[in-house]
C-alpha cells in the first residue's frame, strides 16, 4: 500500500469515529461534513454515503437527498426505500409509489410508508386493506399511532361510501 | 356580501410512522470495537514478516 493510502486509511477511520459521535448526538450539520470528508476521500464508501443521506432526512433536506440520490446510481439499489421516503416527503407521491414498489418482498418499514404514500394519493381502500395487514403482524409502539392512520384512512372510506350512496 | 359559512369535516389525525424507520446505519464494522478480525490478521501480517525478514 502506498503512503498516501495507508494514511487515506487512517483518516477514514479517524472520520468514521467522529461521525459515530456526531450522528450519536444528533449533530447532523457536522454529521455531514464529516462524511463529505470520507466521501472525498473514498467516493465508494457506503456507509459515509448511507449516513449522509439519513442525516439530509433528519434535517428535513429532502430534495437535496433526492439529487444526492440521484447523482450516485450504484448506491441505488441500498437506499430504495430512503428514497421513497424522501419523494413522499418531497409531495411526488406518484413517484415515490414507483419507487417503493420496486422492492420485491416488501419488508414491514417499507409497507408502513406503502400506506402512507397511498393515503396521500387518495388510494383509502388499498391503504385500508394494508394497514388491516400491517396492523396484524406487527407488535411494536406504535400500535395507537397506526391505528389513528387506519381510522384516517375509514373516514375517507365512508365518505366515499356516502357519495355512492346520493349518486 | 361574503358566502355564509359551512362547516367541513375535520382533516383525520395521520401519523408519519415510515420516519421512525429510517436509521442511522451502523458503523460497528468502521469503529475500534470492530478490529478483533484486524488484530487476527495483524498476527499474521508479523509472521508473514519475520517470514519475509528471512528471505531478506
Amino acid at each position: 500500500m502506498s503512503e498516501k493510502a495507508e494514511r487515506d486509511k487512517k483518516a477514514i477511520a479517524t472520520f468514521y469515529a467522529e461521525l459515530n459521535r456526531f450522528g450519536q448526538n444528533g449533530e447532523y450539520e457536522r454529521a455531514i461534513k464529516t462524511s463529505n470528508k470520507i466521501l472525498n476521500l473514498a467516493p465508494q464508501e457506503f456507509l459515509a454515503f448511507h449516513y449522509k443521506v439519513v442525516c439530509l432526512i433528519e434535517l428535513g433536506k429532502f430534495d437535496e437527498a433526492i439529487r444526492l440520490l440521484n447523482g450516485n446510481a450504484q448506491f441505488d439499489e441500498q437506499l430504495v426505500f430512503e428514497r421513497a421516503y424522501c419523494l413522499y416527503r418531497a409531495n411526488k407521491h406518484e413517484e415515490a409509489l414507483k419507487t417503493i414498489e420496486k422492492i420485491e418482498n416488501l419488508d414491514l418499514r417499507s409497507k408502513e410508508l406503502r400506506a402512507q404514500i397511498l393515503y396521500r394519493l387518495e388510494k383509502y381502500d388499498d391503504a385500508a386493506t394494508l394497514y388491516r395487514e400491517i396492523v396484524k403482524n406487527t407488535d411494536d409502539d406504535y400500535e395507537d399511532e397506526r391505528h389513528t392512520n387506519l381510522s384516517a384512512v375509514m373516514v375517507y372510506l365512508e365518505d366515499e361510501d356516502t357519495k355512492d350512496r346520493i349518486e | 356580501l361574503p358566502p355564509a359559512m359551512e362547516p367541513i369535516p375535520a382533516k383525520p389525525l395521520f401519523y408519519d410512522l415510515a420516519l421512525n424507520f429510517v436509521e442511522l446505519p451502523d458503523l460497528t464494522e468502521k469503529l475500534e470495537g470492530g478490529q478483533p478480525k484486524q488484530k487476527g490478521a495483524g498476527i499474521s501480517g508479523f509472521v508473514k514478516g519475520l517470514w519475509g525478514w528471512g528471505k531478506k
